[in-house]
C-alpha cells in the first residue's frame, strides 16, 4: 500500500483534481439546463396567464357595455 | 380550492427535488463515469415524465375522437405541451453528459435520433394546432396527429433494445447495473418529476379552458 502510495506524483494529483473539476463543471451544466428549460417553461405559462385574464376582464366588460 | 391544491403540490415537487438533489450531492462518486454519472438522477426522471405526458396524450386524442368532447383535446394539448418541455430538459441534460463521457454533444444513434424526432414530431403537432382555426377541424387533426406521434414513443422506449446503440444499455431493468441503495433517491427524483408534470399540465389545461371561455364570449360579442 506504501509502495502504491509513493508512486503517485503530483501530476497525478494535479490530473486528478483537474478530472474533478470537469466532471462537477458538467454536473453543473446538467442541472443548471434541466432547471432552465423548466422554469422558462414555468414563466411561459405565468405570461399566458397574465394574457388570458386581461383578455377575458376586457371581453366581460365589453359585452356588459353592449348589454 | 384547486388552485391551492395545485400550489401546494408544485412546493411539495419542488421541496423533494431540493432535499433530493442535496443528499445526492452527498453520495460517492460512480466507478467508471465519475461524478457526472450523477446527471442520470435528472435525466431518467425527466424522460420518464415526458412518456407518461405522451401517453397521456394518445390516450386524450383517443378519447376525443370516440366522444367529440373538447376537455379532451385540451387535455392533450396541455399534456403535451408540459411533455414537450420535459423532453427538452431530457435532450440537453443527455447532450451534456455525452459531452463528457463520450467527448461528442450528439451522435445520430438510434435512441437520440428517435427521441429527437419524438420531441419534433410533438413539436409539430403544437404548430399544427396553431395552423387551423376552426375548433372541431382543429381538435379532430391535432388528435389524428398526436396519435400518429405516438407511434415514435415505443421505438424511443426499446431503441437500447432493438438496436445496438452509442447509448448505454438501460441501468434499471434486464440485468442493469444501477447501485441498488441509489433507487431511493433516483425514485424520490422520479416522484417529484411526476408531480411536477401535473402541477404544469393542471395550470395548462384551465388555461385552454380559459382560452375555450375568450373564444365563446368572442363569438358572442361578434352576434351582438
Amino acid at each position: 500500500m506504501l509502495l502504491l502510495l509513493a508512486q503517485i506524483t503530483t501530476d497525478d494529483l494535479q490530473r486528478e483534481a483537474l478530472r474533478l473539476q470537469h466532471d462537477y463543471q458538467f454536473l453543473t451544466y446538467g442541472l443548471v439546463a434541466a432547471w432552465v428549460i423548466l422554469a422558462a417553461y414555468v414563466m411561459m405559462m405565468v405570461g399566458r396567464e397574465k394574457k388570458l385574464k386581461k383578455e377575458i376582464a376586457n371581453l366581460r366588460a365589453m359585452l356588459e357595455d353592449r348589454r | 380550492m384547486r388552485d391551492k391544491i395545485v400550489y401546494v403540490l408544485g412546493c411539495i415537487a419542488l421541496a423533494i427535488l431540493a432535499w433530493n438533489t442535496y443528499t445526492i450531492a452527498f453520495l460517492p462518486e460512480e466507478t467508471r463515469q465519475g461524478v457526472v454519472f450523477k446527471i442520470i438522477f435528472y435525466h431518467v426522471p425527466v424522460a420518464l415524465t415526458a412518456m407518461c405526458c405522451s401517453m397521456v396524450a394518445l390516450v386524450a386524442s383517443v378519447l376525443f375522437l370516440i366522444t367529440k368532447r373538447f376537455i379532451f383535446d385540451a387535455l392533450a394539448v396541455a399534456v403535451t405541451e408540459v411533455g414537450l418541455a420535459f423532453l427538452a430538459a431530457n435532450l440537453v441534460t443527455g447532450s451534456i453528459w455525452g459531452r463528457q463521457i463520450w467527448g461528442i454533444w450528439w451522435t445520430w444513434d438510434a435512441r437520440l435520433t428517435s427521441a429527437l424526432v419524438c420531441w419534433l414530431l410533438y413539436a409539430g403537432y403544437l404548430m399544427l394546432r396553431k395552423a387551423i382555426e376552426e375548433p372541431t377541424q382543429r381538435a379532430t387533426f391535432a388528435a389524428v396527429f398526436s396519435i400518429f406521434a405516438f407511434m415514435d414513443v415505443p421505438i424511443v422506449i426499446f431503441s437500447i433494445k432493438w438496436w445496438r446503440t452509442q447509448h448505454p444499455a438501460p441501468v434499471f431493468w434486464s440485468g442493469g447495473s444501477f447501485p441498488p441503495d441509489w433507487t431511493r433517491h433516483f425514485l424520490w427524483n422520479m416522484l417529484a418529476m411526476v408531480l411536477l408534470g401535473v402541477v404544469m399540465t393542471t395550470v395548462r389545461f384551465g388555461q385552454e379552458q380559459v382560452q375555450r371561455e375568450i373564444d365563446s364570449l368572442r363569438r358572442e360579442a361578434h352576434a351582438l
